[in-house]
């Protein structure tokens, strides 16, 4: 080998690393003045008002505690149409999402049997999808394990026809990325495959975080979600659902309440849960969050339960929500449209 | 600095259980599928693929029942007030209908024959081979994590496999091992596996250590110093802020169980990873010195490792050499006898030299130990007492 050849060499490779060296100690910079290594969180616009469609109606749970399939199917109807100010659940769902999307129903099962959606509920809207256009491989319900699945009353389809319905179990995307104040690897089937999603929660009492309603469904997603339940889960649940593989893909909420539960939870706990018998929905995730907490709140009242502030449990996250745009939080701006 | 090389390369053939720095497969059972983190020989049986069947429940000890069917963990100082079906933060802790059970005893997810040194623990039986095991779970999180895929994990989400304490102490006595190691991954998470361990092991004459955070409350503590050999603490730096921003977790209770297992008489060495610019001041080093100096003794060993970027920080640097070698400086001109540095292979501060006459007493060159000059406990030229677990 020439020598020449050998300082050229020498040379590129000092070049390559000039870049990187500067890099590093810019960050060591950053760090030196208290910046830990992470994105801030995507800079958002808060809406000033909010559209949050609600409606119950009695007899959705027959005497045998069995959903009334048409009463479900006209309520929910109404609140997704209304939701998207659509004419109708088909109409709305080809206004929010197209036909090569692919839509991930994240549902929150771990209370099966309710407080947690119904598998009723969620095959509707998994209909209507298909109505407007997305093809049944295109749709996933998803949650976090096969058997939270099962034992909320849905069953496993990894097959190759049909809606796909599954837990994301171990099958995460190895790679931690930075949300604001955490850090988790997400679920695989989030980041190569779904390109829009439908939150689909409960109506609950959650012991840490005050409520669980939409947002913090997003723990569901993450690897590491007994990470992030220090302080009632705030910051943590406003930036998570903030981050872009979530937050630039949310296009509807819904919400089952059939069988809410206003304290105990996040588990099933049937001393607490109350036959609400109705649905929640809207484009605005952090309004329902606003919602249901003061639903919930109602409840608690009635049943001589001091309220979750007094409990030193008020989920302060849905108010940082919205201070970071992700919605409205504020009752005042928020317009429920019963059905 | 190629010298120092060749001699790593030379002690790593000479030695047969220097797998650290390039893996020795001398041992059987080794079908098994080794987990990614794993950095030397694996000698367990084959892994259950994550996610397997149902994780085992067995009672945890040290938690309490609360209201609603909720518990309060007592294990660890985040006194983690579980809902049913939650997991504490740990991961590997859930309460089931108001009782609270721990998800990995039996269930290792890691199981090594490593140097002891690679704990690491200079001051106990050095050049010996150390069975190293470790489980899921962690309960900081540490965002320069070095075993994170096992440490930050929920157990179902990790390839696990069924070793029972005695087939744990069995396993030691079979591959020569005069102790078990409880490492990689946090042990206070399943201080009931790693007690159970122990006690094993000790009717097996095999000694156990604990590589730990010392992130623990005082019962478990006592119940764990009362079979435990030797504990290395992973001191994550001197300043509540550190902990609370970067680990989640607190220093003071770490600092009282270092006061705790000085006081009871428990071997300890202590390690800190030096992170540029987020705990390498020279201030820090000082306090740090002068903590272990007063409240625990100036011959208590302290090794000042290297950081590599890992987990959530991958924007810094390696330390610099120089780094390590000035809060080495720092803690031996505050008094401290025992400071190393580590992760530094050839280093002249791996070694440990008498603190009196400046003899070299224990050479090693990476993780393998080329020469004890150590004799009954002694340095061999001034006699001087050297403290350790020599025999």
């Amino acid at each position: 080998m020439k020598d020449c050849d050998r300082d050229r060499r020498r040379l590129l490779r000092l070049l390559a690393a000039a870049p990187v060296a500067a890099a590093v100690v810019g960050a060591a910079r950053a760090a030196d003045a208290g910046a830990l290594p992470g994105p801030p969180p995507s800079p958002r616009s808060a809406p000033s008002r909010a559209v949050v469609a609600r409606g119950r109606r009695d007899g959705l749970l027959d005497g045998s505690g069995a959903i009334d399939r048409a009463r479900l199917d006209d309520l929910l109807g109404a609140a997704v149409a209304r939701a998207a100010a659509a004419a109708t659940p088909v109409a709305a769902m080809k206004r929010l999402f197209r036909p090569a999307d692919v839509v991930g129903l994240k549902v929150n099962a771990l209370a099966g049997g309710g407080p947690a959606p119904a598998p009723a509920l969620v095959g509707r809207l998994c209909d209507w999808l298909q109505e407007a256009g997305v093809p049944a491989r295109n749709i996933v319900v998803f949650d976090r394990t096969d058997r939270e699945l099962t034992g909320a009353g849905f069953t496993i389809n990894r097959g190759p026809a049909g809606v796909r319905c599954f837990g994301t179990n171990q099958e995460y995307d190895w790679t931690p990325r930075e949300w604001g104040p955490g850090g988790s690897c997400f679920a695989k089937i989030l980041v190569d495959d779904i390109t829009a999603l439908i939150n689909v929660g409960a109506l609950k009492d959650h012991d840490l975080a005050g409520v669980s309603v939409g947002l913090k469904n997003w723990y569901g997603v993450i690897h590491n979600p007994n990470k992030h339940h220090d302080e009632g889960c705030q910051p943590f649940i406003p930036h998570l659902a903030a981050y872009p593989l979530i937050g630039d893909r949310l296009r509807l909420t819904v919400i089952d309440g059939i069988r809410a539960q206003c304290h105990g939870g996040p588990a099933r706990n049937p001393r607490w849960i109350w036959p609400w018998q109705g649905v929640i929905a809207s484009t605005d995730p952090v309004a329902v969050d606003a919602v249901g907490w003061a639903m919930i709140e109602a409840r608690r009242r009635e049943v001589g339960l001091p309220s979750l502030a007094e409990s030193k449990r008020e989920p302060r996250y849905i108010a940082a929500a919205e201070s970071i745009g992700l919605g409205v939080a504020d009752m005042k701006k928020i317009a429920i449209e019963e059905i | 600095m190629d010298a120092a090389r060749r001699e790593v390369l030379r002690a790593l053939m000479a030695s047969g259980c220097a797998a650290g720095l390039g893996g020795v497969a001398t041992l059987g059972n080794l079908g098994a599928p080794r987990p990614a983190f794993a950095q030397d020989e694996a000698v367990g049986p084959a892994l259950a693929a994550p996610g397997a069947g149902d994780l085992p429940l067995t009672p945890a000890r040290w938690w309490k029942a609360l209201d609603e069917g909720r518990v309060e963990c007592g294990l660890c100082p985040k006194k983690c007030r579980v809902a049913d079906l939650e997991r504490g933060a740990c991961g590997v802790r859930e309460n089931r209908g108001g009782r609270y059970y721990t998800l990995v005893h039996s269930r290792p997810c890691s199981l090594n024959l490593d140097p002891i040194e690679k704990k690491p623990l200079y001051h106990v039986l050095p050049g010996t081979a150390s069975l190293s095991l470790a489980t899921p779970g962690c309960n900081f999180q540490c965002r320069f994590c070095q075993n994170w895929e096992i440490a930050q994990a929920r157990p179902e989400q990790v390839p696990t496999f069924v070793l029972t304490p005695v087939q744990a102490a069995a396993l030691a006595v079979q591959r020569r091992a005069p102790t078990i190691a409880c490492t990689y991954t946090e042990p206070v998470v399943y201080a009931e596996y790693v007690h159970d361990i122990a006690v094993a092991a000790r009717k097996a004459n095999v000694r156990t250590v604990m590589v730990s955070n010392g992130a623990i409350m005082e019962e478990p503590l006592d119940d764990l110093i009362g079979v435990l050999a030797a504990v290395k603490i992973d001191l994550k730096a001197y300043t509540e802020k550190f902990y609370k921003e970067v680990c989640g977790g607190e220093l003071k209770p770490v600092l009282d169980t270092l006061r705790r297992l000085k006081k009871k008489g428990m071997w300890i060495e202590i390690v800190v990873l030096v992170i540029p610019t987020l705990n390498d001041g020279e201030a820090e080093a000082r306090g740090l010195a002068r903590f272990v100096r007063d409240d625990l003794g100036p011959e208590v060993p302290v090794h000042f490792t290297r950081f590599h970027p890992a987990y959530r920080i991958q924007n810094l640097p390696r330390t610099p050499v120089t780094t390590l070698e000035r809060a080495r400086d720092i803690a031996m001109a505050e008094g401290l006898q025992f400071v190393y540095v580590g992760n530094v292979a050839g280093h002249p501060g791996n070694h440990t030299w008498c603190p009196v006459c400046g003899e070299l007493l224990i050479r090693r060159v990476g993780l393998a130990v080329t020469d004890i000059r150590i004799t009954a406990g002694r340095c061999p030229k001034c006699r001087r007492a050297i403290p350790g677990i020599w025999s």
